[in-house]
């Protein structure tokens, strides 16, 4: 399920709570009693982290979102954020 | 037997002696809290040790302090009750270690390690005309996430009085509710100004003060919301206790509250230029 320690099909916490203050996002892990602050790309990542977005996919849905970002930026963000997400313990 | 009981909704604090000197003294604390008549939730008291020599002083949940001199019996009354005002079992409030002012209209909330700069900055902000919620303690209401004024004494530092001779002269005249007590004043803010409080309210910005900015150049600069809600909900509830679940429901009440605040870093220079720059910032 994973490549080169990255998720393919990242499926996050269902515990965790996500929620916008001013222009970022912070997600909050009772669990841990931690709270993680996201900016707006990792947040959007986070969204599409339900089981059934690869990676690419992913990036593929990011770049329809939000016209004019770079393919291949976006997807070595992705694997940025979703190692963050799996150090963190975030992901299932 | 004096007895003096104040309201710091939903707590109701009694301050005890029978003696004159404490009485006056226990005056200071919490000064600007209004009277209460209902039954205490927590009861404190100052009395002469036994034998004449010091003072005891008698607080919940801790064994008596004393005998000590008049100032350190004061100050651990001081402590504990500020302590266990933000250790109180949550019902319609909580309380958070934080400071907090009006500013045209726009609450903000201070908040920073003890000894960063709060108390100092609250006065500035108070004596440059704005309202306060308070120096190191306010009132946070879950239910309708508002934020509201605590009437705890400022506790100032005799040499940022300096720059406050108005705060300094009403010191050195003995007026109700100011105190010197081991090497701090503490003010009320009714004894500043009259229309001190703030209406409560949702905040609007949140400042961040770190000592380690001081030496930075003198100004208020923009910073991470995230991280300064997460400070809020990690640090500032964090120290104000309380069990897991009510901690998670609070964390999370707190968030939503946060969702449109304007995140600050003071930086450094004196105080009152700090106090000048921020009213410049939320004015924007």
């Amino acid at each position: 399920m994973t490549e080169a320690g990255v998720l393919t099909r990242p499926v996050a916490r269902p515990d965790l709570l996500l929620r916008r203050v001013g222009s970022e996002w912070v997600l909050y892990d009772a669990a841990r009693a931690k709270a993680h602050v996201l900016n707006l790309t990792a947040a959007v990542i986070w969204t599409y982290c339900d089981g059934s977005f690869e990676r690419s996919a992913i990036a593929d849905a990011i770049v329809r979102d939000v016209p004019g970002l770079d393919i291949t930026r976006i997807r070595d963000d992705i694997d940025d954020v979703l190692r963050r997400f799996a150090d963190e313990g975030l992901l299932r | 037997m004096r007895v003096r009981r104040i309201a710091v909704a939903p707590q109701v604090l009694e301050f005890a002696s029978d003696d004159p000197i404490a009485a006056r003294a226990l005056a200071a604390l919490y000064h600007a809290a209004p009277a209460s008549a209902a039954e205490p939730t927590l009861r404190y008291a100052l009395r002469r040790a036994p034998e004449g020599d010091g003072w005891i002083a008698t607080s919940p949940s801790r064994p008596d302090f004393g005998p000590a001199a008049l100032g350190d019996a004061w100050s651990f009354l001081e402590w504990r009750a500020t302590e266990d005002l933000l250790n109180a079992p949550a019902r319609d409030a909580v309380f958070l270690h934080a400071g907090g002012a009006d500013i045209g209209g726009r609450l903000v909330l201070i908040v920073g390690e003890s000894g960063a700069g709060k108390s100092t900055l609250v006065a500035h902000l108070l004596l440059r005309g704005h309202r306060m919620l308070g120096d190191d303690v306010v009132r946070f209401a879950p239910a309708g996430g508002a934020f509201s004024a605590v009437g705890r004494s400022l506790k100032l530092e005799a040499n940022s009085l300096r720059e406050m001779p108005l705060i300094a002269t009403r010191c050195a005249n003995g007026v109700v509710g100011t105190l010197l007590a081991a090497g701090c004043y503490y003010v009320s803010p009714a004894a500043i100004r009259r229309g001190w409080e703030a209406a409560g309210g949702r905040p609007r910005a949140v400042v961040l003060l770190d000592p380690a900015d001081r030496a930075a150049a003198p100004g208020v600069v923009r910073t991470s919301e995230g991280e300064a809600a997460v400070y809020v909900t990690q640090k500032v509830l964090g120290e104000a206790a309380g069990g897991a679940p009510r901690q998670e429901d609070l964390t999370v009440r707190l968030l939503d509250v946060l969702a449109d605040v304007t995140a600050y870093r003071a930086l450094g220079g004196e105080p009152a230029a700090v106090a000048a720059a921020l009213e410049r910032e939320v004015a924007r």
